[in-house]
């Protein structure tokens, strides 16, 4: 059964390693990343897929302190619940 | 009418919100391919040039970058030799080696006001040897060549669920709307 897919955008405190386990940990593969520039500063941006689900995870490159990876999740309610679940301090 | 702009994570929240509100809405999506010499190789974060340090050198961020060794731009048809000036410290906003980006923009219409994200999405570099000819390669010599790949499309993508509707579009022309004047 096809769940209904919920949007939703968090920013947090971790390292980007620590959301990459997180995201490998529930099956989310990566498929592709780029160099992005939004607001003034370069980003990494990187896509995961798993089934029709997308994360994106978005993180300034460079020595910026603190880091602080944007994620942003297209998937159910459960994988939302689960990533931020995964990426607790 | 007002126009926001919004980070990432400012962008989509508002977007969740508004489906939320199980309002109908639409999302207006604008890529354009430009080569304005807007990003060059001295600007570069160190980690992004690291994957053009086979053909350029620099001492740190924002000093000038020459090259290594000569070699091909095949995305300009540009020759390069080896100690030129690819971007000056002195001149930062003209780089004689300009990286080509895609600009995407993102924008939602609510209630009058327009809220909009927009990214630069930098093409990806690639150098490889090749065996190319010329007036100044003869019949056929290995050099560099730096070749330019275009970011992955699902990169430029917001992820969005399926029942937003995402209208790509050319360009966006402000209509002034006069009629509460009378």
């Amino acid at each position: 059964m096809r769940h209904k897919q919920q949007l939703k955008s968090i920013s947090v405190f971790v390292s980007l390693r620590k959301v990459e386990v997180s995201l490998s940990e529930i099956g989310f593969l990566l498929v592709g990343s780029s160099t992005i520039v939004a607001d003034g500063k370069f980003w990494k941006k990187m896509l995961y897929i798993n089934g029709e689900e997308l994360i994106s995870v978005s993180e300034e490159i460079g020595d910026a302190y603190p880091k602080d990876p944007i994620i942003t999740i297209c998937g159910s309610k459960n994988t939302i619940l689960k990533v931020m679940d995964g990426v607790k301090n | 009418m007002p126009l926001y702009e919004c980070n990432e994570h400012q962008f989509v929240e508002n977007i969740r919100r508004i489906i939320e509100t199980s309002e109908k809405f639409l999302v207006n999506r604008r890529i354009n391919l430009h080569d304005d010499a807007k990003y060059g190789p001295a600007t570069l974060p160190d980690e992004e040039f690291e994957k053009y340090s086979k053909i350029c050198a620099r001492k740190s961020l924002k000093s000038t970058v020459f090259s290594k060794v000569p070699f091909i731009d095949d995305f300009h048809k540009r020759m390069f030799n080896q100690g030129e000036n690819l971007h000056g410290s002195s001149n930062l906003i003209f780089p004689r080696m300009s990286i080509p980006y895609y600009k995407v923009e993102y924008s939602v219409n609510v209630w009058g006001s327009t809220y909009f994200f927009a990214f630069d999405a930098l093409f990806n570099p690639g150098i490889v040897m090749e065996k190319r000819k010329g007036k100044l390669l003869g019949n056929g010599s290995l050099i560099y060549v730096l070749k330019y790949t275009p970011p992955d499309e699902r990169i430029l993508n917001i992820n969005l669920p399926k029942e937003v509707m995402v209208f790509d579009v050319k360009n966006m022309i402000k209509v002034i709307d006069y009629s509460s004047n009378f």
